[in-house]
């Protein structure tokens, strides 16, 4: 990624997050990647105290979600971001164990850019995250709304 | 209940017959009250015959004293006359009284009397015959002077002073049986209209019992139906329970499945790595020339050093081969639930066409097998279009599965309908499945007979859920070695009820 982009992941079970990061990182991704296991830590982040996002402002993050979180469902964080004025622009990867087609839609509904299933099978699930590294390398990740 | 329907019929018994015994008394008594009425007129006819005989004895006599006086003629034959009528009236007289004693005797002497009479009148008439008025006027001294006549008369009033006493007599038994008559009328009259009266109370006592039961029941019916509604409710819930817990559970287990797999993976290349070097190493201490290892390649180990990485790679499998089968299975739950919660749909099925079509995708596994699949005549239904592809197809799949090696396997689906279910039937000539398994085949995850065949024991329990909520069943016939049946009833005019609803 050409700009110093901000991966944040939201993924509450620490061995994925920890699995989805080794792979990320054996596509040779060397962006910053925040981990946060709980919705609202990221939340917190995310939109700032006020809930305005205003500290983000002009950077660039690309957020990858997972839906199934302790204290909220990733969609609410979902449709918080796509309304919020200045993360709206910021690329949403849904990573999750769901693949009922009901919840695609309504995430690709809601906004979200890339909505991938988690594999059991680790190969698959390596070759996934693997090129999910190589699109975020290739993709443009916009700063947030000025 | 019972006891009053038994006392109603004891009562109405009772009434008939206290209605037949009063009017077989009413007979007695109105035929006793003739027979009475018949004497009293006997007896007053038996008077009247006195009387009769009484006047005839004094006109021959004023007759007779008529002739002796004038010597008419017209005297004399009066006289003939009256004589000839009192014999036949005595024995009349007789013949009437025969039934009483006293009158008998009365009339026996009365009879003497007058035959006593009666001769001296023949003697008076010779005299008067024979020219000597003298001699007749001598006999009718003689008469007065025995007063035969009134003797006849003492006798006559004798007869009738009995008959006066058993007119009197008979009129009192006559009164007193018509008396006794209406009286029995009367009270048997009474006894009607009060057992009248009670059966009517009965009557009307268990017309009452018989409306409140109507509405007990009635509000019974309405309990029940309340009831059924509410453990409906309560079961649909409990379902929904049973499919939101399934989806969750399932869905939550393949979360650290991800990272038991994943990590496992990583173990694996760490195992690489580990054996890599332990293989460098012992190289290095048997000063052996180093070679020069080409990327993944399996290290060249020895001895116990080989075994130990041989066991690492053992366990590796058998958590990935046994991780594997978990994921099948539950995806199998998952994709179990998703079923359940797809609304179905009713629609009209041309149920040949739908099985045609589906032998068209599995007649390359048949043409393997060698197997034929007969389709014969089918009823028309409606139903889901997809749940009943999932049904057939399911079937026909282990019927084309399960069947005897080394044998042409012959397959065929039949359907007929009965009282708005249609029955089909997929019968095969397979391998058949044990009696004792027949329950079993039907439960989730389970299978039977030889496991030669890939599966997870899904299909049956699938097949078997669907028709459920179609609102049909579904049964097996099936022998070891002898081939299997399996028979499928759904309703021909499934609509999406209270079934479908809310699952």
């Amino acid at each position: 990624m050409s700009k110093p982009v901000t991966i944040i992941m939201i993924e509450d079970d620490e061995g994925h997050a920890r699995l989805i990061e080794r792979n990320i990182r054996r596509s040779g991704v060397n962006n910053e990647i925040m981990p946060f296991t709980n919705g609202t830590d990221a939340v917190n982040y995310l939109f700032g105290s006020d809930g305005s996002a205003l500290d983000h402002k002009g950077h660039a993050l690309l957020i990858l979600l997972d839906l199934n979180l302790p204290d909220m469902t990733g969609i609410d964080i979902l449709r918080r971001v796509k309304e919020n004025k200045y993360l709206k622009c910021a690329p949403v990867v849904v990573l999750t164990t769901t693949d009922d087609s009901q919840e695609i839609k309504r995430c690709y509904e809601l906004g979200c850019n890339v909505y991938i299933t988690k594999p059991v099978n680790y190969d698959s699930f390596a070759n996934a995250i693997r090129q999910l590294g190589l699109f975020f390398s290739v993709i443009q990740v916009p700063s947030a709304a000025t | 209940m019972r006891r009053r329907a038994v006392g109603q019929v004891l009562l109405l018994a009772a009434g008939f017959l206290v209605l037949v015994a009063i009017s077989a008394l009413s007979v007695i008594f109105v035929n006793k009250a003739r027979e009475d009425s018949g004497l009293v007129v006997h007896t007053v006819e038996v008077e009247n015959q006195i009387n009769a005989l009484l006047l005839e004895i004094r006109r021959a006599e004023s007759a007779a004293r008529g002739y002796l006086l004038t010597l008419g003629p017209e005297f004399l034959s009066d006289h003939t006359a009256a004589v000839a009528t009192v014999m036949p009236a005595v024995e009349k007289l007789a013949q009437a009284t025969a039934d009483n004693p006293a009158q008998v005797e009365n009339a026996r002497k009365l009879r003497i009397a007058i035959e006593r009479r009666l001769d001296q009148f023949a003697r008076e008439m010779d005299f008067v015959r024979q020219n000597q008025p003298a001699g007749a006027v001598a006999l009718v001294r003689e008469a007065a002077a025995e007063n035969s006549s009134g003797a006849i008369r003492e006798v006559a009033l004798a007869l009738r002073a009995e008959e006066e006493r058993l007119f009197a007599a008979r009129n009192i038994a006559a009164d007193r049986s018509q008396r006794i008559a209406s009286a029995v009328t009367i009270a048997g009259s009474g006894l009607v209209i009060a057992l009248a009266g009670i059966s009517i109370f009965l009557v009307r006592r268990s017309a009452r019992a018989r409306d409140r039961a109507e509405a007990q029941l009635r509000d019974n019916n309405l309990n029940l139906e309340a009831t059924v509604d509410e453990r409906t409710a309560d079961l649909r819930e409990a379902n929904n329970e049973i499919q939101r817990f399934a989806y969750i559970v399932s869905h939550d287990l393949r979360s650290p499945l991800v990272n038991i797999m994943g990590f496992t993976s990583e173990l694996e290349e760490l195992r690489a790595d580990i054996f890599r070097r332990i293989a460098a190493l012992g190289r290095a201490v048997g000063s052996a020339p180093v070679p020069v290892l080409a990327g993944d390649a399996e290290p060249d180990l020895e001895g116990a050093d080989k075994q130990l990485s041989l066991d690492f790679a053992e366990a590796l499998g058998f958590i990935k081969s046994s991780i594997a089968k978990m994921d099948r299975l539950i995806s199998a739950i998952l994709n179990l639930t998703r079923e359940g919660r797809r609304e179905f749909e009713p629609v009209r099925i041309d149920t040949r066409e739908l099985i045609e079509a589906i032998v068209t995708t599995v007649a390359h596994q048949a043409a393997e097998a060698e197997a034929q699949i007969r389709i014969e005549p089918l009823p028309e239904i409606v139903s889901d279009r997809l749940a009943l592809e999932q049904i057939f197809s399911n079937l026909i799949d282990n019927a084309l599965k399960y069947l005897k090696p080394g044998v042409p396997g012959d397959i065929s689906v039949r359907g007929r309908t009965k009282i708005g279910f249609a029955i089909f039937e997929v019968a095969d000539n397979g391998r058949g499945i044990d009696p004792k398994d027949h329950q079993r085949i039907f439960d989730l995850f389970r299978r039977a007979g030889t496991q030669d065949k890939p599966g997870q024991g899904i299909g049956l329990a699938h097949v078997r859920a669907l028709v459920r909520r179609l609102g049909g069943t579904m049964s097996v016939q099936s022998e070891l070695n002898n081939g299997s049946t399996f028979t499928i009833t759904l309703p021909i005019q499934w609509t999406a009820s209270n079934r479908n609803r809310d699952t």
